[in-house]
């Protein structure tokens, strides 16, 4: 489903030089599996997240995603490419604070092309929000937004989701909860889930561990930043 | 409202405008303002022009005292202003029969009551005078016309309204054209009719027959043999040789003539006004498009986070770029739209004083090119304010703008 190959993301550090932060020979998810990554703050996580879902391109490489080559879109085609087959997760939600919980998944479904009410509320429903629909982020607890954002991510069956330190803004019942629907959700949709946590004993829940010291070849300089 | 394309585009445009409504209506207003001034500068102007010169009752040209031929004509045909002078009835008898003049009526001014003119003149000129090509004067039913030796008036729908006045009703004429308690008439007028509206400023007077004025109590016994003025609709190019004679060879008399493009001087005598005017309203176009280039940019500094998000969630540059200009467009719109608004209430209001003040009644709101153009400056304005906020949006950076705040 997800074939990684010969990945390189450098930066232009101080002095115009070029910095490899990502540097992956071979990685692949099947379809439906679920896997978590877990690796040291600043070392280039967030930055492959950004690779995979093509909101980043790599200066070399292939991403393939259900035989689609990722590196040969266009930024366009690859933003096209993301709202329809891959969801995504944040740490800090990214809610749109505007919108209403509703609202925030129809506009993902918005930019994927097709609108379905009826299912952006039945997503809400399962994680849990069904009373919560016309609520905007901030009258919603953060275990709630991030139930929203939940349903964002996979309101439109993507192929992949990627779940960047999903449970790190909550507590530890909140975290269990969310998680437990995630994987619930994934496994219904069979969308492959890529987890990436500091968290040892999210990270042991998973049967696919990925330790990204190993899997990165790059070694950044200290001190530059995660992008 | 949220549907992939245009419809996501417009949400997302109008969340932003009402995110913030304030300074969003400010810059709405501030163009509403704008517009609509220049709107009624311009357009109020050309329709009272218009208005006034279809409003001179039919007639070609007034021949008066020698003076101004502007005051002869608000004087005679508008019953504004002081009569510059009285003309002997020689005059009058005199260009009734010269070759070109088709019809003449002498008028006598002088009198007032409760502050409304009092004109003296012929009654033929309700029966035999077309005011508009076609239409002779009408009078209420139950009324009729004053006769020639009678003390009897023929009352302006305006005045019957404003005064109450019904036919049977007698009343005291009061000397000179303002009201003055004073300075009562012992003559006694009763009215016999009513005239029906007209929309010029016949309708603002009450007529009596000439006589009436010439020989009213109290007033001085030359004017037993004189009038203010002569109206007059001429044939072919009678006002060629009449101008020749009156105004330019003869010294004792004043022709004015023609009577659109007297009044039309009158008009371009007010363009430093309309410039002036003109001038302030292109001040406060331009303060609002600047008040919408500032709170496009306040509204992206506050939004560009979100419209990371918006990009993450598949968004396009190019759909993020539409939703700036949108809400531009949209401030400028609803500009636009309050600008009509603004027209609309200061066409209303200077219809109404014009009417209260000369009678003249003032046509309908007309959607013509002007409106249109002003339409297309402000959407052109609205894209314009907008177009470096849409840039800033084209360029915002992903992975940059969706690091956790801290």
């Amino acid at each position: 489903m997800l074939e990684v190959n010969q990945l390189i993301k450098s930066y232009q550090s101080i002095g115009n030089q070029s910095t490899p932060v990502v540097r992956v020979e071979s990685f692949s998810i099947h379809s439906g599996e679920t896997l978590a990554m877990h690796g040291e703050s600043g070392s280039g996580k967030t930055t492959f997240l950004n690779l995979l879902s093509g909101i980043l391109s790599p200066d070399q490489g292939s991403i393939s995603l259900n035989g689609t080559e990722l590196c040969g879109l266009s930024e366009n085609q690859r933003d096209i490419q993301r709202a329809r087959t891959i969801g995504y997760v944040f740490q800090s939600f990214h809610l749109l604070q505007s919108c209403t919980a509703l609202e925030n998944v129809l506009l993902a479904m918005s930019f994927a092309g097709k609108v379905e009410r009826e299912w952006a509320e039945e997503m809400l429903s399962r994680v849990g929000l069904k009373d919560r629909l016309h609520y905007k982020p901030g009258e919603l607890s953060m275990g709630q937004q991030q139930r929203v954002a939940l349903a964002r991510s996979l309101a439109n069956r993507p192929v992949l989701l990627l779940a960047d330190e999903p449970t790190g803004n909550l507590d530890s019942r909140n975290a269990q909860e969310v998680l437990e629907i995630m994987r619930n959700l994934c496994l219904e949709n069979q969308t492959s889930l890529l987890l990436v946590s500091h968290d040892e004993k999210i990270v042991s829940s998973f049967d696919r561990q990925v330790d990204w010291a190993e899997l990165n070849q790059a070694k950044p300089l200290s001190g530059l930043e995660e992008v | 409202m949220i549907r992939p394309g245009l419809g996501t585009v417009l949400f997302l445009a109008v969340k932003g405008f009402r995110q913030h409504a304030f300074s969003s209506m400010v810059a709405s207003f501030t163009i509403a303002l704008a517009a609509g001034l220049f709107l009624s500068t311009y357009k109020i102007k050309e329709e009272a022009n218009r208005a006034f010169a279809n409003a001179s009752g039919g007639f070609d040209a007034v021949l008066g005292a020698r003076g101004s031929k502007l005051q002869l004509i608000l004087n005679a045909l508008f019953h504004l202003e002081a009569s510059p002078g009285n003309l002997s009835w020689d005059h009058y008898e005199t260009i009734k029969k010269t070759a070109g003049v088709r019809e003449a009526f002498p008028i006598a001014v002088g009198d007032n009551y409760l502050g409304y003119r009092l004109v003296g003149t012929l009654p033929e000129l309700f029966t035999d005078h077309q005011w508009r090509p076609g239409e002779n004067y009408e009078v209420e039913k139950g009324g009729r016309i004053f006769t020639d030796s009678a003390k009897e008036a023929l009352v302006g729908s305006m005045v019957a309204q404003k005064l109450n006045l019904k036919v049977g009703d007698r009343f005291h004429p009061y000397h000179g054209l303002t009201y003055k308690e004073e300075s009562k008439h012992k003559d006694i007028y009763v009215v016999v009719g009513l005239l029906k509206p007209t929309g010029t400023p016949a309708d603002r007077v009450i007529w009596i027959p000439i006589k009436g004025i010439q020989m009213m109590e109290g007033h001085d016994q030359s004017m037993a043999q004189s009038v203010s003025a002569v109206l007059l609709s001429l044939k072919g190019a009678a006002g060629f040789s009449l101008d020749l004679k009156y105004n330019k060879q003869g010294d004792r008399a004043t022709l004015a003539w023609p009577v659109a493009s007297t009044l039309g001087s009158f008009f371009n005598k007010l363009n430093w006004f309309e410039e002036i005017l003109s001038l302030v309203a292109s001040l406060v176009a331009f303060i609002g498009a600047m008040i919408i280039w500032s709170t496009l940019r306040t509204v992206l500094n506050e939004r560009i986070r979100e419209f990371a998000i918006l990009r993450c969630l598949g968004a396009s540059r190019r759909e993020l770029t539409l939703v700036v200009l949108s809400q531009s467009l949209l401030m400028s719109l609803i500009g636009a739209l309050g600008s009509l608004l603004c027209y609309f209430l200061i066409h209303k209001v200077s219809a109404s004083l014009i009417r209260e003040q000369t009678g003249v009644l003032m046509g309908g709101i007309v959607f013509d090119q002007t409106i249109l153009a002003t339409f297309a400056a402000l959407t052109l304005i609205g894209l314009l304010s907008g177009f470096l906020p849409a840039f800033q949006a084209y360029r915002v950076s992903l992975s940059e703008n969706l690091k956790p705040k801290t």
